[in-house]
């Protein structure tokens, strides 16, 4: 699978992921938005479609960091980590061929398109 | 917290050109952000809409979601010149849409805190009957404002 693809199974299941994170936050639920059950479960089931669409070594990876810290992905703004805060080390600090995780933390880096 | 301040006059549009749901959506989507990672944000509302409809009742709709493609709280507005169906909880078309999307990472529950204020003013513009009212993205900040500050003195 090309990286482009890898990138964008793993930005849209994150997006997934924070969709159905937020249907529990009681903030969420207290405005009152209706949620139908059968819709959200075919919601996880299309998460784990996903999942399962990537390369087995990345799916692990963001398994294991969701489970860590809820938010396997961070985003990289002004050259830190926005899940730990720390500076990245220069040779991070432009799109690489790869998929790149945070030295610091682990997570999975994404660099914003401008 | 002011929905009013986050609110821009580039990004209210109040005549849209009616047309189907999930094209209004892309529509207000690329108002906010024309690059390729625009396209998983219009995924990601589309997917919320599957959940349920975010049209909340008598003609207005606040699609949402949270998205890696954002790194601070974007807000879009569309009236349509008519009502579109929007398969809102009411069943009747809407016409009057708070597009938001907010980044992951978002400190201070920002999101969640507005998507709650713009649901409370969106039921004080249909108790009123103000949908129809601003003629210009000014009056309707205005109108926002206004119904802002209604809501605070009545607490
Ligand atoms: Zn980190």
């Amino acid at each position: 699978m090309s990286l482009d693809k890898i990138e964008m199974h793993l930005k849209l299941l994150f997006d997934l992921d924070n969709l159905l994170d937020d249907l529990d936050e009681p903030a969420y639920k207290e405005i009152g938005f209706k949620i139908k059950d059968a819709e959200r479960r075919s919601l996880i089931k299309a998460r784990s479609e996903l999942l399962l669409k990537l390369p087995l070594d990345i799916a692990d990876v963001y398994e294991r960091l969701k489970k860590r810290y809820r938010r396997a992905i961070a985003p990289v703004e002004n050259d830190f980590c926005f899940g730990c805060f720390q500076k990245l080390p220069t040779q991070l600090l432009t799109r690489s061929k790869e998929i790149n995780t945070c030295p610091n933390c682990g997570r999975i880096l994404y660099w914003r398109k401008k | 917290m002011n929905l009013a301040s986050l609110l821009s006059k580039e990004r209210i549009n109040l005549f849209l050109k009616p047309g189907k749901k999930n094209k209004i959506i892309e529509d207000l989507v690329y108002s906010l952000k024309k690059d390729a990672d625009a396209e998983l944000i219009v995924s990601t509302l589309q997917k919320r809409e599957e959940l349920g409809s975010t049209g909340i009742g008598k003609g207005i709709a606040i699609p949402h979601c949270r998205s890696l493609a954002v790194d601070k709280l974007e807000i879009a507005v569309g009236r349509t010149t008519k009502p579109i169906s929007f398969n809102a909880i009411d069943k009747k078309p809407v016409s009057l849409i708070f597009l938001i999307i907010a980044p992951p990472q978002d400190p201070g529950n920002q999101y969640l805190l507005t998507l709650g204020k713009i649901v409370q003013i969106a039921k004080e513009i249909t108790k009123k009957k103000l949908i129809q009212k601003p003629q210009t993205p000014e009056e309707f900040i205005a109108l926002i404002n206004q119904i802002e500050k209604d809501l605070k003195k009545r607490k």
